[in-house]
Protein backbone atom coordinates (compact mmCIF):
# COMPACT_ATOMS: atom_id res chain seq x y z
CA UNK A 1 0.00 0.00 0.00
CA UNK A 2 1.25 3.46 -0.85
CA UNK A 3 1.90 5.50 2.30
CA UNK A 4 3.05 8.80 0.80
CA UNK A 5 -0.45 10.36 0.74
CA UNK A 6 -0.63 9.75 4.49
CA UNK A 7 2.78 11.36 5.00
CA UNK A 8 1.76 14.44 3.00
CA UNK A 9 -1.55 14.75 4.83
CA UNK A 10 0.19 14.36 8.18
CA UNK A 11 2.80 16.98 7.31
CA UNK A 12 0.14 19.45 6.21
CA UNK A 13 -1.83 18.89 9.42
CA UNK A 14 1.32 19.36 11.49
CA UNK A 15 2.22 22.49 9.49
CA UNK A 16 -1.21 23.92 10.36
CA UNK A 17 -0.53 23.25 14.05
CA UNK A 18 2.88 24.98 13.84
CA UNK A 19 1.27 27.89 11.97
CA UNK A 20 -1.36 28.44 14.67
CA UNK A 21 1.18 28.00 17.47
CA UNK A 22 3.50 30.59 15.90
CA UNK A 23 0.69 33.14 15.58
CA UNK A 24 -0.34 32.64 19.21
CA UNK A 25 3.17 32.56 20.69
CA UNK A 26 4.71 35.43 18.69
CA UNK A 27 3.12 38.32 20.69
CA UNK A 28 4.29 36.77 23.96
CA UNK A 29 7.82 36.33 22.61
CA UNK A 30 8.04 39.91 21.35
CA UNK A 31 6.60 41.27 24.62
CA UNK A 32 9.08 39.17 26.60
CA UNK A 33 11.95 40.63 24.59
CA UNK A 34 10.63 44.18 25.14
CA UNK A 35 10.19 43.51 28.87
CA UNK A 36 13.71 42.14 29.13
CA UNK A 37 15.08 45.30 27.48
CA UNK A 38 13.13 47.71 29.70
CA UNK A 39 13.89 45.74 32.85
CA UNK A 40 17.60 45.63 32.03
CA UNK A 41 17.71 49.40 31.49
CA UNK A 42 15.73 50.12 34.66
CA UNK A 43 17.66 47.68 36.84
CA UNK A 44 14.77 45.30 37.42
CA UNK A 45 10.99 44.99 37.33
CA UNK A 46 8.75 47.64 38.94
CA UNK A 47 11.33 50.34 38.25
CA UNK A 48 10.93 53.11 35.69
CA UNK A 49 13.27 53.91 32.83
CA UNK A 50 13.39 57.35 31.20
CA UNK A 51 14.77 57.03 27.66
CA UNK A 52 15.60 60.07 25.57
CA UNK A 53 13.33 61.00 22.66
CA UNK A 54 13.32 58.44 19.87
CA UNK A 55 15.77 58.84 17.01
CA UNK A 56 16.90 56.56 14.20
CA UNK A 57 19.20 54.88 16.74
CA UNK A 58 16.26 53.84 18.94
CA UNK A 59 15.85 50.12 18.36
CA UNK A 60 14.00 48.97 21.48
CA UNK A 61 10.35 49.22 20.42
CA UNK A 62 9.11 49.40 16.81
CA UNK A 63 7.49 52.54 15.39
CA UNK A 64 8.30 54.94 18.22
CA UNK A 65 6.88 58.45 18.04
CA UNK A 66 9.63 61.11 18.04
CA UNK A 67 7.08 63.63 19.33
CA UNK A 68 6.61 61.86 22.64
CA UNK A 69 8.76 61.20 25.66
CA UNK A 70 8.20 57.64 26.82
CA UNK A 71 8.65 56.50 30.40
CA UNK A 72 8.33 52.76 30.88
CA UNK A 73 8.48 50.03 33.47
CA UNK A 74 7.89 46.32 33.58
CA UNK A 75 5.24 45.56 36.17
CA UNK A 76 5.28 42.35 38.15
CA UNK A 77 2.29 41.87 40.43
CA UNK A 78 2.94 38.21 41.23
CA UNK A 79 4.09 38.95 44.81
CA UNK A 80 2.39 42.23 45.61
CA UNK A 81 0.64 45.15 43.92
CA UNK A 82 2.53 47.92 42.16
CA UNK A 83 1.97 51.62 42.73
CA UNK A 84 2.08 53.87 39.63
CA UNK A 85 2.51 57.60 40.22
CA UNK A 86 3.08 60.58 37.96
CA UNK A 87 2.51 64.28 37.73
CA UNK A 88 -0.02 65.12 35.01
CA UNK A 89 0.89 67.98 32.65
CA UNK A 90 -1.44 70.32 30.76
CA UNK A 91 -0.45 68.90 27.38
CA UNK A 92 -1.28 65.42 26.10
CA UNK A 93 -0.17 62.72 28.51
CA UNK A 94 -1.30 59.16 29.06
CA UNK A 95 -0.62 56.19 31.29
CA UNK A 96 -1.25 52.85 29.63
CA UNK A 97 -0.72 49.26 30.68
CA UNK A 98 -0.14 46.27 28.43
CA UNK A 99 -0.59 42.60 29.26
CA UNK A 100 1.89 39.87 28.38
CA UNK A 101 -0.08 39.15 25.18
CA UNK A 102 0.25 42.86 24.08
CA UNK A 103 -3.37 43.85 24.92
CA UNK A 104 -3.73 47.44 26.08
CA UNK A 105 -5.93 46.71 29.11
CA UNK A 106 -5.83 50.14 30.72
CA UNK A 107 -5.33 53.71 29.59
CA UNK A 108 -5.98 57.08 31.17
CA UNK A 109 -5.03 60.49 29.80
CA UNK A 110 -4.51 63.97 31.24
CA UNK A 111 -8.07 65.04 30.46
CA UNK A 112 -9.60 62.21 32.45
CA UNK A 113 -7.48 62.78 35.56
CA UNK A 114 -8.71 65.15 38.24
CA UNK A 115 -5.92 67.41 39.45
CA UNK A 116 -2.31 67.42 38.37
CA UNK A 117 -1.17 64.11 39.83
CA UNK A 118 -2.18 60.48 39.42
CA UNK A 119 -1.77 57.46 41.66
CA UNK A 120 -2.96 54.02 40.64
CA UNK A 121 -2.48 50.56 42.08
CA UNK A 122 -1.93 47.66 39.72
CA UNK A 123 -2.75 44.26 41.24
CA UNK A 124 -3.32 40.66 40.25
CA UNK A 125 -6.84 40.59 41.71
CA UNK A 126 -9.50 42.94 43.01
CA UNK A 127 -9.15 41.68 46.59
CA UNK A 128 -5.56 42.86 46.90
CA UNK A 129 -4.71 44.77 50.06
CA UNK A 130 -4.34 48.33 48.78
CA UNK A 131 -4.53 51.84 50.26
CA UNK A 132 -8.10 53.13 50.56
CA UNK A 133 -9.19 55.69 48.03
CA UNK A 134 -6.51 54.82 45.47
CA UNK A 135 -7.96 53.43 42.22
CA UNK A 136 -7.19 49.75 41.67
CA UNK A 137 -6.59 48.24 38.23
CA UNK A 138 -6.52 44.46 37.90
CA UNK A 139 -3.83 43.25 35.51
CA UNK A 140 -4.81 40.27 33.33
CA UNK A 141 -1.24 38.94 33.43
CA UNK A 142 1.23 38.98 36.31
CA UNK A 143 3.85 40.73 34.18
CA UNK A 144 3.52 43.36 31.49
CA UNK A 145 4.54 46.88 30.54
CA UNK A 146 3.40 50.26 31.84
CA UNK A 147 4.01 53.16 29.48
CA UNK A 148 3.70 56.87 30.24
CA UNK A 149 3.48 59.01 27.09
CA UNK A 150 4.26 62.73 27.38
CA UNK A 151 3.77 64.92 24.33
CA UNK A 152 6.54 67.37 23.51
CA UNK A 153 4.45 69.92 21.61
CA UNK A 154 7.46 72.00 20.54
CA UNK A 155 11.17 72.32 21.28
CA UNK A 156 10.63 75.17 23.77
CA UNK A 157 8.61 72.84 25.98
CA UNK A 158 11.01 69.88 25.77
CA UNK A 159 13.01 70.53 28.96
CA UNK A 160 9.95 71.19 31.09
CA UNK A 161 8.14 68.09 29.84
CA UNK A 162 11.26 66.00 30.41
CA UNK A 163 11.68 67.21 33.99
CA UNK A 164 8.06 66.48 34.77
CA UNK A 165 7.96 62.98 33.29
CA UNK A 166 11.09 61.97 35.23
CA UNK A 167 8.90 62.15 38.34
CA UNK A 168 6.76 59.27 37.05
CA UNK A 169 7.41 56.05 38.89
CA UNK A 170 6.52 52.38 39.38
CA UNK A 171 7.23 50.73 42.74
CA UNK A 172 6.09 47.65 44.64
CA UNK A 173 3.50 48.43 47.29
CA UNK B 1 15.76 3.82 11.19
CA UNK B 2 14.16 4.68 7.85
CA UNK B 3 10.88 5.46 9.57
CA UNK B 4 12.59 7.71 12.11
CA UNK B 5 14.28 9.67 9.32
CA UNK B 6 10.97 10.05 7.54
CA UNK B 7 9.35 11.32 10.72
CA UNK B 8 12.09 13.88 11.35
CA UNK B 9 11.87 15.07 7.76
CA UNK B 10 8.09 15.41 7.97
CA UNK B 11 8.29 17.40 11.21
CA UNK B 12 10.98 19.69 9.78
CA UNK B 13 8.98 20.32 6.61
CA UNK B 14 5.88 21.01 8.68
CA UNK B 15 7.82 23.38 10.96
CA UNK B 16 9.26 25.36 8.07
CA UNK B 17 5.91 25.50 6.26
CA UNK B 18 3.81 26.27 9.33
CA UNK B 19 6.04 28.75 11.17
CA UNK B 20 7.33 30.26 7.92
CA UNK B 21 3.86 30.92 6.51
CA UNK B 22 2.77 32.45 9.84
CA UNK B 23 5.77 34.79 10.00
CA UNK B 24 5.36 35.74 6.34
CA UNK B 25 1.68 36.51 6.82
CA UNK B 26 2.22 38.51 10.00
CA UNK B 27 5.24 40.47 8.73
CA UNK B 28 3.60 41.39 5.43
CA UNK B 29 0.42 42.52 7.15
CA UNK B 30 1.81 45.70 8.71
CA UNK B 31 -0.61 47.86 10.64
CA UNK B 32 -3.16 48.23 7.86
CA UNK B 33 -6.62 46.80 8.07
CA UNK B 34 -10.13 46.81 6.79
CA UNK B 35 -10.79 50.49 7.53
CA UNK B 36 -9.34 52.91 5.04
CA UNK B 37 -9.52 56.53 4.00
CA UNK B 38 -7.69 57.11 0.73
CA UNK B 39 -4.26 55.45 1.03
CA UNK B 40 -4.47 55.40 4.83
CA UNK B 41 -5.48 52.16 6.52
CA UNK B 42 -6.16 51.14 10.09
CA UNK B 43 -7.44 48.23 12.11
CA UNK B 44 -9.79 49.30 14.87
CA UNK B 45 -8.97 46.29 17.03
CA UNK B 46 -5.32 47.37 17.44
CA UNK B 47 -4.37 47.19 21.11
CA UNK B 48 -7.77 45.82 22.05
CA UNK B 49 -8.71 42.54 23.70
CA UNK B 50 -11.09 42.09 20.73
CA UNK B 51 -8.10 41.68 18.43
CA UNK B 52 -7.92 38.29 16.72
CA UNK B 53 -4.66 36.33 17.04
CA UNK B 54 -3.39 37.48 13.64
CA UNK B 55 -4.02 41.16 14.44
CA UNK B 56 -2.34 40.73 17.82
CA UNK B 57 0.69 39.17 16.13
CA UNK B 58 0.81 41.89 13.45
CA UNK B 59 0.68 44.61 16.11
CA UNK B 60 3.43 42.89 18.10
CA UNK B 61 5.66 42.91 15.03
CA UNK B 62 4.81 46.32 13.58
CA UNK B 63 3.32 48.40 16.41
CA UNK B 64 4.04 46.98 19.83
CA UNK B 65 2.48 48.97 22.71
CA UNK B 66 -0.06 50.64 20.44
CA UNK B 67 -2.99 52.19 22.28
CA UNK B 68 -6.56 51.10 21.71
CA UNK B 69 -8.85 53.19 19.52
CA UNK B 70 -10.54 54.97 22.41
CA UNK B 71 -7.24 56.74 22.95
CA UNK B 72 -5.52 56.78 19.58
CA UNK B 73 -6.27 55.80 16.00
CA UNK B 74 -3.20 54.80 13.99
CA UNK B 75 -3.54 55.17 10.22
CA UNK B 76 -0.70 53.80 8.11
CA UNK B 77 0.01 54.48 4.43
CA UNK B 78 2.27 52.18 2.47
CA UNK B 79 1.04 53.50 -0.90
CA UNK B 80 0.35 56.85 -2.52
CA UNK B 81 -3.01 58.07 -3.83
CA UNK B 82 -2.49 56.13 -7.08
CA UNK B 83 -1.89 52.89 -5.24
CA UNK B 84 1.87 52.72 -5.88
CA UNK B 85 4.25 51.72 -3.06
CA UNK B 86 5.90 54.64 -1.27
CA UNK B 87 9.55 54.62 -2.35
CA UNK B 88 12.51 56.35 -0.74
CA UNK B 89 13.80 57.54 -4.13
CA UNK B 90 10.56 59.40 -4.90
CA UNK B 91 9.23 62.75 -3.71
CA UNK B 92 5.66 63.02 -2.43
CA UNK B 93 3.37 65.91 -1.59
CA UNK B 94 1.32 65.20 1.53
CA UNK B 95 -1.43 67.79 1.68
CA UNK B 96 -4.28 68.17 4.10
CA UNK B 97 -5.82 69.99 7.01
CA UNK B 98 -6.22 69.24 10.70
CA UNK B 99 -7.74 65.79 11.18
CA UNK B 100 -10.53 65.65 13.79
CA UNK B 101 -8.44 64.90 16.86
CA UNK B 102 -6.97 66.70 19.83
CA UNK B 103 -3.46 66.16 18.48
CA UNK B 104 -2.02 64.48 15.42
CA UNK B 105 1.33 63.65 13.87
CA UNK B 106 2.69 62.15 10.66
CA UNK B 107 5.84 60.03 11.04
CA UNK B 108 7.99 58.23 8.48
CA UNK B 109 9.30 54.71 9.14
CA UNK B 110 11.68 52.51 7.16
CA UNK B 111 11.03 48.92 6.12
CA UNK B 112 12.31 47.78 9.51
CA UNK B 113 9.58 49.83 11.29
CA UNK B 114 12.12 52.19 12.88
CA UNK B 115 12.83 55.88 12.26
CA UNK B 116 15.02 56.60 9.24
CA UNK B 117 18.40 58.24 9.86
CA UNK B 118 18.91 61.65 8.27
CA UNK B 119 21.27 64.57 8.99
CA UNK B 120 18.39 66.81 10.04
CA UNK B 121 17.06 64.28 12.58
CA UNK B 122 13.62 65.04 11.19
CA UNK B 123 11.18 62.18 11.36
CA UNK B 124 7.73 63.74 11.74
CA UNK B 125 5.47 66.76 11.90
CA UNK B 126 2.71 67.30 14.38
CA UNK B 127 -0.25 69.62 14.73
CA UNK B 128 1.85 72.12 16.62
CA UNK B 129 5.07 71.93 14.61
CA UNK B 130 3.88 71.85 11.02
CA UNK B 131 4.12 75.09 9.02
CA UNK B 132 0.69 76.04 7.77
CA UNK B 133 -0.78 77.71 4.71
CA UNK B 134 -2.88 80.83 5.11
CA UNK B 135 -6.03 78.70 5.10
CA UNK B 136 -4.74 76.58 8.01
CA UNK B 137 -3.95 73.59 5.83
CA UNK B 138 -0.49 72.16 5.36
CA UNK B 139 1.80 70.63 2.76
CA UNK B 140 4.59 68.25 3.77
CA UNK B 141 7.18 67.23 1.23
CA UNK B 142 8.41 63.69 1.75
CA UNK B 143 11.44 62.77 -0.29
CA UNK B 144 15.20 62.35 -0.53
CA UNK B 145 16.06 65.97 -1.49
CA UNK B 146 15.72 68.92 0.88
CA UNK B 147 12.64 71.03 0.20
CA UNK B 148 11.38 74.39 1.42
CA UNK B 149 8.79 74.37 4.18
CA UNK B 150 7.82 71.11 5.82
CA UNK B 151 10.13 68.30 4.72
CA UNK B 152 10.52 64.73 5.98
CA UNK B 153 13.63 63.06 4.51
CA UNK B 154 13.24 59.52 3.19
CA UNK B 155 16.84 58.75 4.02
CA UNK B 156 17.75 57.69 0.47
CA UNK B 157 17.26 53.99 1.00
CA UNK B 158 19.33 53.51 4.14
CA UNK B 159 16.70 51.19 5.58
CA UNK B 160 15.28 49.74 2.38
CA UNK B 161 13.71 51.04 -0.82
CA UNK B 162 10.25 51.54 0.58
CA UNK B 163 8.79 53.32 3.59
CA UNK B 164 5.51 53.88 5.36
CA UNK B 165 3.85 56.89 6.95
CA UNK B 166 1.88 56.68 10.18
CA UNK B 167 -0.75 59.25 11.05
CA UNK B 168 -1.55 59.24 14.77
CA UNK B 169 -4.81 60.75 15.94
CA UNK B 170 -4.62 61.22 19.70
CA UNK B 171 -7.99 61.62 21.41
CA UNK B 172 -9.93 61.50 18.13
CA UNK B 173 -13.24 63.37 18.01
CA UNK B 174 -16.22 61.19 18.81
CA UNK B 175 -17.46 61.22 15.23
CA UNK B 176 -14.01 60.18 13.98
CA UNK B 177 -13.77 57.32 16.47
CA UNK B 178 -17.25 56.17 15.45
CA UNK B 179 -16.61 56.30 11.72
CA UNK B 180 -12.85 56.38 10.95
CA UNK B 181 -13.36 55.64 7.27
CA UNK B 182 -15.35 58.86 7.00
CA UNK B 183 -12.44 61.03 8.09
CA UNK B 184 -10.88 63.12 5.35
CA UNK B 185 -7.13 62.50 5.70
CA UNK B 186 -4.16 64.09 3.91
CA UNK B 187 -3.65 63.19 0.26
CA UNK B 188 -0.37 61.61 -0.81
CA UNK B 189 0.65 62.52 -4.36
CA UNK B 190 3.84 61.38 -6.08
CA UNK B 191 5.70 64.29 -7.68
CA UNK B 192 8.90 62.77 -9.03
CA UNK B 193 11.27 59.84 -8.74
CA UNK B 194 15.04 59.79 -9.05
CA UNK B 195 16.05 57.76 -12.08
Amino acid sequence: MKTWPLWIAGSIALAAVFHILTVFVLPYGIMNRAMAGISAQAGGDNKAVYPERATADSRGIVRPSPDLLYTACVYDVSDRPVRLTSPVPDTYWSLSAFAANTDNFFVVNDRSVRGNRIEIILASNENADTPRGVPLVVAPSTRGIVLFRSLVPNEDAAIEVDQLRRQANCEPL
Amino acid sequence: MKLALKLVAAVLVALVLGAGSALLLVRSGGLGGLVSSGPWETDLTIGSAEADPYTRARVAVAGLLALNRSETIYFTAARDGEGDRLRTACTYRVEGSNPPARWWSITLYGEDHYLVANPQNRFSYGGETVLRNEDGGFVITVGPEEADGNWIPTGQGHTGDTFTLTLRLYNPDESAARNPSGIVLPQIAKEACAS
